[in-house]
């Protein structure tokens, strides 16, 4: 089975049934993922930040790094596996997005991340059918392209599906 | 039934750790001195032929790239400065606690290092970025130490992280340092404390690992540095570098705004710059080698 294995600002995506897509230790980081039912196609973006106007450049070496490149960058990719270049009939579900305990507005890095991501969805007319963001604690996920089941895990907890 | 860790026992745990080697100890003294000079480092490093060593190891790794090969102490530690030096003689003499395997935590070996690290270069960035009047050389090796006692107490908690994980859900501990305190007797903060004490290390040092879950409490003339640790702890779990089960679940002392001013952008900036800086480091750091 392969491993793709993604860090922070990441984007990938495959349509090999013995794939595996995973990031780990999602903080306040929101993990993107992307299901297309036609090209049985997976995809994902370990997003770190919410605007990309802060630093041009880190968006042209690392477009996954912030919510509204890093969601173009992975429709891009998914549309060389065939997947509808607007994200017509792909589904989306979201993860991550923690934040630590009694946050301030400044330091919800997490909710900007999710909030942002949600408005450029919504631009191209998509939305997520399952979303697990928020709470004080961090996230791995993975998921296995051939039955595109998204599994969570934290220390200290068991695992969960999302 | 977990072992409580009652004084004694804490005292046994603490002697039983080596000690900092005398060069490291001095090297952290002369560090936390507002008025010390480079110079001071590269005298220190001098008298250590094994810390020499390392550090014209790691200079002349491949990840500096130099074309000519550096030899003498003066220009290495002029070259990687005051931060990078610290960071390798804190390696040298207790690599082998801060890499260990947080059990209790279920980490694995590598992440409180690696942790460590990503806070104290979140603190120093914090402080640099915004503009606060304190030393980021400082606020660096305070980030670097600040969690030294989640090595010495691990072990005691270990198998008890899903409790722990639930008595924070169901509100019957308000943060990991109160559920580290119900379950084993003492937190990761007054363990790590007790280290600072038997290491003689300086007493902002020493501070920054006992309040940097609790700001408030440290003493005012500590508290600009205890804050920057504070502030670069949060940043180092939410950018996915925490220590385990007890990641993110942590209260934020908001006070930081009487001491640090911060906003939105420059907390981003802030954290894309531990990102970057981290990785140059980290390479650094374990390009050179075995540690000897």
């Amino acid at each position: 089975m392969g491993q793709i294995i993604l860090g922070v600002g990441d984007f990938g995506a495959s349509n090999n049934p013995d794939d595996e897509i995973k990031t780990f230790a999602l903080g306040s980081c929101v993990s993107v993922i992307f299901l297309d039912p036609k090209t049985r196609s997976i995809g994902m973006a370990h997003v770190a930040l919410p605007d990309s106007t802060i630093n041009k450049a880190k968006a042209a070496e690392k477009p996954g790094y912030f919510a509204d490149t890093a969601i173009p960058a992975l429709l891009a990719q998914m549309a060389e596996l065939g997947c509808d270049k607007r994200g017509k009939g792909i589904i989306v579900k979201l993860c991550g997005g923690a934040n630590v305990m009694d946050t301030n507005d400044t330091f919800q890095i997490g909710k900007r991340n999710a909030l942002s991501i949600k408005k450029i969805l919504w631009s191209y007319g998509m939305g997520a059918i399952a979303e697990d963001l928020g709470g004080n604690y961090s996230r791995t996920v993975s998921i296995s392209i051939s039955a595109g089941q998204v599994t969570l895990s934290s220390p200290g907890k068991p695992h969960w599906q999302l | 039934m977990v072992k409580k860790i009652n004084p004694d026992e804490l005292e046994k745990i603490v002697a039983s750790i080596p000690m900092i080697s005398a060069s490291a100890s001095r090297l952290l003294q002369i560090t936390a001195q507002p008025d010390h000079e480079l110079m001071d480092v590269v005298n220190l490093v001098k008298t250590d032929a094994n810390l020499t060593a390392r550090v014209l190891k790691v200079v002349n790794s491949a990840a500096y790239g130099l074309v000519s090969k550096i030899t003498s102490v003066d220009r290495a530690v002029s070259y990687l400065g005051e931060q990078v030096v610290v960071s390798i003689a804190i390696e040298n003499c207790a690599g082998e606690l801060l890499g260990k395997e947080l059990a209790g935590y279920e980490a694995a070996g590598g992440e409180l290092w690696k942790h460590d690290l990503r806070a104290a270069i979140a603190a120093r960035e914090v402080v640099i970025q915004s503009g606060a009047d304190m030393s980021p050389d400082l606020a660096f090796t305070a980030g670097l130490l600040h969690d030294i006692g989640k090595a010495l107490i691990s072990d005691y908690l270990r198998g008890t992280a899903p409790e722990a994980v639930e008595m924070i859900s169901s509100h019957d501990s308000l943060d990991y340092l109160a559920a580290e305190e119900k379950l084993v007797g003492v937190d990761h903060t007054i363990a790590g404390y007790a280290l600072a004490q038997a290491w003689q290390l300086p007493e902002e040092l020493a501070m920054a690992i006992r309040y940097h879950h609790e700001p408030a409490q440290a003493e005012e003339i500590y508290r600009p540095l205890v804050y920057a640790v504070h502030l670069g702890d949060s940043i180092a779990m939410m950018g996915g570098y925490g220590t385990g089960s007890d990641s993110m679940r942590y209260k934020l002392d908001a006070n930081y705004a009487d001491y640090i001013q911060i906003n939105a952008n420059i907390l981003a900036n802030v954290m894309l710059t531990v990102d970057t800086e981290f990785d140059k480091l980290s390479e650094s750091l374990s390009d050179s080698g075995e540690k000897s």
